[in-house]
């Protein structure tokens, strides 16, 4: 139990030691990962946007390029007779233009005057009507033109590119363009360290990756589809960037960018664990910081409980050797704050019980021969100088009973002890009724002191009264006893007069007794006494004269005294009892 | 990392394509290096001979000798690299010389296949390819050849090759017309042009069959003269200067293609006006080729092979088309021939050697 509630403390400090540094800590990385978050969100928006746009740019320099030197070829007007100079500069495009496939020259009217192929024959002037083939149409009316992307033997992608001369004269010249070429300028695109681009037709085939094997296949449906998925995810979040996964499967973060002309995509995109890299970094340096907070607090913590509970073991323990009665016991803490001042102030309830406890133990050794009030009254005025040896004034009160060693003789020790304990337990009562100190008792006689130790106003006063409860009270027993058969009679004797009084005895077994001629005249007169009689000395009788009724019986010698003295009796009523007279 | 394999300032476009894969592998690679380090140099040896053992070995089918083959593997050499494989240090190659004797070649594909060979290399021609694949079809295999593979049987589509069997193709068969037309071009008087054909070769008949069209198309006649062995390379010049059917155009053909120094000096002896489709040809003091670039194509497949090593699927690579087609004149050639090239061709060239 005690262990228990140590632990239960333990771990209450170590729960808000710990909550008081990885909250404010965890607060605080998640705030800095938010923003942090957010941070390099924005900033990757902005450098993934302008990859995009400088990707676009670059595909479209190599569109750009082509048709620049196709509108070299669309300069001068037609003549009606063969154009040797034009297939000379047409075969020095193939030259500069390694991605041009195929060239074909129109003329105003449409027809085809010159044809040359890296691949397939040549034709000069076959002149046949083309005026109404879309490359021608769409040049006609837009300058330039670019056709659909066609998958060359369902592999290679090929575009055609169609330009009008400023003038109709000057015809149009339609070339096929070879796209596995953008390879050179795709590959040559790095955003980031590792991340790359791609570009889509406007129906999402792919038609340009740094993987070649990828393009030759783009017009599988199945090759596609991914970046298509990419490409779509970029168009539903508006602006900025998305992130999905590439063909391996690995995370990526892109951007797009449009290449006006051919109407395509440009799709860059970089590992989101190269892109997100630094926020990555922040949050593990968040959890370090984590870490290390929490292995702090847990420090802290434990230095911060030991140092409450051992204190509190210590008191814990204190208290049970106080409890266990050791209470010279002192603890000592020393850790200047609540904990050493309870420790003090423990001590001093340690030292304080102790005094109480010595104090208790006066006080039972007290009640042992002093009336209970007397016995307190002694303990409060703190000290039992009172018992010291002292000469006084006392009235000694002497009682026993008639015929009860012949009465003892006959019938069993139970019943002996029976009378004996009925007997004692009246008087007692009486006497602590009357506050008188109880001197000594043995077999069935009994010593009685009233004013020692502690002064009472009136001795003789209180001594008679005593008596006389005393008769009374015993005369009441004697009437049961007798009922039961037994032959008892009570008597009392008491007289006043100088006394030498004080505490005797040795170690732990004191007792409190009055030495003088009174106490043998005290005694003598209680041997003089019949059943139901009160003799007193000339003394006590004096002090009583008036208050109560006495009687004079007369002058008797007693033992020790050279001359008859006078004794009084004193008048009471008590019960009736059947048998006359004893002794 | 494909980048750094190649020497700086390189054209790109000559490079051919970087695979995706690149730089994973070269990691891996590199990783490997540093765990062997890692181990100190007591294990350093125990793990080079380990390495040695656990490397991947390229059969390599050759139809040639090495000697005329050379600047071919240099291509497959560089292609390997750029996908970080360097020949000796984590790839092996086994080589398998036909010697151009193409008969061999089956027995030497089946003989490569029956080894422990990761990939096979089939370069060199359609001839190569096809022993290849009927003697080890077991065995992935990259091939470099100037034909049509789908109209050869030897891959399904371009895009979709299917099987375990893909490579490049150089183009140089589809333009065997186009010589035609240069020829044609060089010597618009002549009423007729011979045309050399190797018998044997596969690719033989649908090219004389494209090449009657364009001769039907550009109103010439056509002289078909056959070579498949080097005794029967003089016949053919001698007839065509006897009969003095104006130019010589050879059709595409490897065994053709190797023997570039042996028919420009037969074409000087004979003051024959000759096309073929190797560079080396005018380079020899031949006068014009028109033809893929094998540099190009073979470097290619060396880039496959190392694609298929880093664990791609053959199936997943679509067969690559070579984008470079070069035009040769020799006007030294010109000269002594006594002929002329009209602008237009001098202008289409892509190289002129003087």
């Amino acid at each position: 139990m005690v262990r228990q509630r140590f632990r239960g403390l333990f771990q209450k400090y170590l729960l808000v030691f710990f909550l008081a540094v990885a909250i404010p800590l965890a607060i605080n990385g998640v705030i800095e990962a938010w923003f942090g978050y957010r941070d390099q969100r924005a900033r990757l928006d902005q450098v993934l946007g302008v990859q995009a746009t400088s990707a676009a740019a670059r595909i479209h320099g190599f569109i750009d390029n082509i048709t620049n030197e196709l509108g070299w070829l669309v300069q001068l007007p037609w003549t009606d007779g063969p154009d040797e100079g034009r297939r000379t500069d047409a075969l020095r495009l193939f030259r500069q233009a390694p991605a041009i496939v195929s060239l074909a020259l129109f003329d105003h009217a449409g027809r085809e005057r010159l044809f040359v192929s890296r691949v397939g024959l040549n034709r000069i002037d076959s002149r046949t009507d083309r005026s109404s083939d879309p490359a021608v149409v769409g040049a006609r009316s837009a300058r330039i033109w670019f056709g659909d992307v066609s998958y060359h033997r369902g592999s290679e992608p090929y575009l055609t590119v169609a330009i009008s001369g400023n003038r109709p004269s000057v015809g149009v010249v339609v070339a096929e363009v070879n796209l596995k070429l953008i390879w050179d300028v795709i590959s040559a695109i790095k955003v980031g360290k590792t991340g790359s681009a791609f570009v889509l037709d406007r129906p999402g085939r792919l038609i340009a990756h740094p993987d070649i094997s990828l393009v030759l296949r783009g017009a599988d449906e199945a090759t596609s589809k991914p970046f298509q998925a990419i490409r779509d995810a970029i168009g539903r979040a508006r602006a900025g960037f998305a992130t999905g996964r590439d063909v391996e499967g690995y995370a990526i973060a892109a951007a797009a960018a449009p290449v006006a002309g051919p109407d395509w995509t440009v799709v860059v995109e970089q590992p989101v664990s190269e892109a997100f890299g630094p926020i990555y970094a922040a949050l593990w340096r968040t959890a370090g910081l984590l870490l290390a907070g929490t292995m702090f607090s847990g420090l802290l913590a434990y230095a911060l409980a030991h140092r409450m509970t051992e204190p509190i073991r210590l008191l814990e323990e204190g208290t049970e050797r106080i409890r266990a009665g050791f209470f010279d016991h002192r603890i000592s803490i020393k850790t200047g704050d609540e904990f050493q001042r309870l420790a003090e102030s423990f001590n001093r309830m340690a030292a304080e019980l102790a005094l109480a406890q010595e104090h208790q133990e006066r006080i039972a050794r007290l009640k042992r021969f002093l009336a209970p009030q007397v016995a307190d009254l002694v303990d409060q005025t703190g000290d039992d100088s009172v018992l010291e040896g002292r000469r006084t004034e006392v009235v000694v009160v002497f009682c026993d009973l008639r015929g009860f060693t012949s009465f003892s003789a006959g019938v069993t020790p139970e019943e002996v002890m029976s009378v004996l304990s009925e007997y004692y337990e009246a008087l007692g009562k009486v006497i602590t009724t009357f506050a008188a100190t109880l001197i000594s008792f043995s077999g069935d006689g009994l010593m009685v002191l009233v004013n020692a130790p502690v002064p009472v106003k009136e001795p003789a006063l209180t001594a008679v009264d005593l008596a006389v409860e005393m008769q009374r009270t015993v005369q009441e027993l004697i009437v049961c006893w007798q009922k039961r058969g037994y032959q008892i009679g009570f008597g009392v004797g008491l007289a006043s007069g100088p006394a030498t009084v004080g505490r005797i005895g040795y170690e732990n077994r004191f007792d409190y007794t009055a030495i003088g001629s009174v106490v043998n005249l005290a005694a003598r007169l209680c041997a003089s006494a019949a059943d139901r009689e009160i003799l007193m000395n000339d003394e006590v009788a004096e002090a009583v004269k008036d208050r109560r009724s006495r009687k004079k019986m007369g002058n008797r010698p007693i033992k020790g005294y050279d001359e008859a003295i006078p004794v009084f009796g004193i008048v009471f009523d008590a019960p009736i009892q059947d048998v006359s007279r004893l002794n | 990392m494909g980048d750094q394999a190649m020497p700086v300032g390189a054209n790109m476009a000559s490079t051919g394509f970087k695979a995706l894969g690149h730089a994973r592998t070269f990691d891996r690679i590199r990783r490997r290096d540093f765990l062997a380090l890692l181990g100190g140099a007591a294990a350093w040896t125990h793990q080079a001979g380990a390495q040695r053992s656990t490397m991947p070995v390229i059969g390599y089918l050759c139809p040639e000798s090495p000697v005329p083959f050379a600047s071919r593997l240099k291509a497959f050499h560089d292609g390997l690299g750029e996908t970080g494989y360097i020949v000796g240090r984590n790839v092996a190659i086994e080589y398998q010389w036909a010697d151009g004797q193409y008969k061999k070649l089956p027995a030497l594909a089946a003989d490569l296949a029956a080894r422990n060979v990761d990939l096979i290399v089939a370069p060199g021609g359609a001839p190569v390819a096809l022993a290849a694949k009927a003697s080890a079809a077991n065995k992935t295999i990259v091939f470099e050849m100037g034909g049509d593979p789908v109209q050869l049987g030897v891959v399904d589509s371009l895009s979709r090759p299917g099987g375990n069997i893909t490579g490049v193709s150089s183009l140089s068969v589809e333009v065997s017309r186009k010589r035609l037309e240069f020829m044609h071009e060089l010597l618009p008087t002549a009423a007729t042009l011979a045309v050399v054909a190797n018998p044997t070769s596969p690719t033989a008949n649908s090219q004389l069959e494209n090449l009657r069209s364009a001769a039907d198309f550009l109103g010439v006649g056509l002289q078909i003269l056959q070579a498949s062995n080097e005794q029967e390379f003089e016949p053919v010049f001698s007839v065509t200067a006897q009969k003095s059917a104006g130019g010589l155009v050879f059709t595409s053909d490897p065994y053709f293609a190797f023997r570039s120094g042996q028919l420009a000096e037969l074409a000087q002896r004979y003051r024959v006006p000759a096309i073929t489709q190797s560079r080396d040809f005018p380079v020899a003091g031949g006068l014009m080729s028109y033809g893929g670039d094998f540099a190009q194509s073979h470097r290619r497949a060396g880039v496959y092979a190392g694609r298929i090593l880093n664990g791609e699927k053959p199936s997943n690579l679509p067969v690559q088309l070579v984008t470079k087609v070069e035009f040769l004149v020799n006007l030294k050639a010109a000269k002594l021939l006594g002929l002329e090239f009209s602008p237009s061709l001098i202008s289409g060239a892509d190289e002129v050697i003087e």
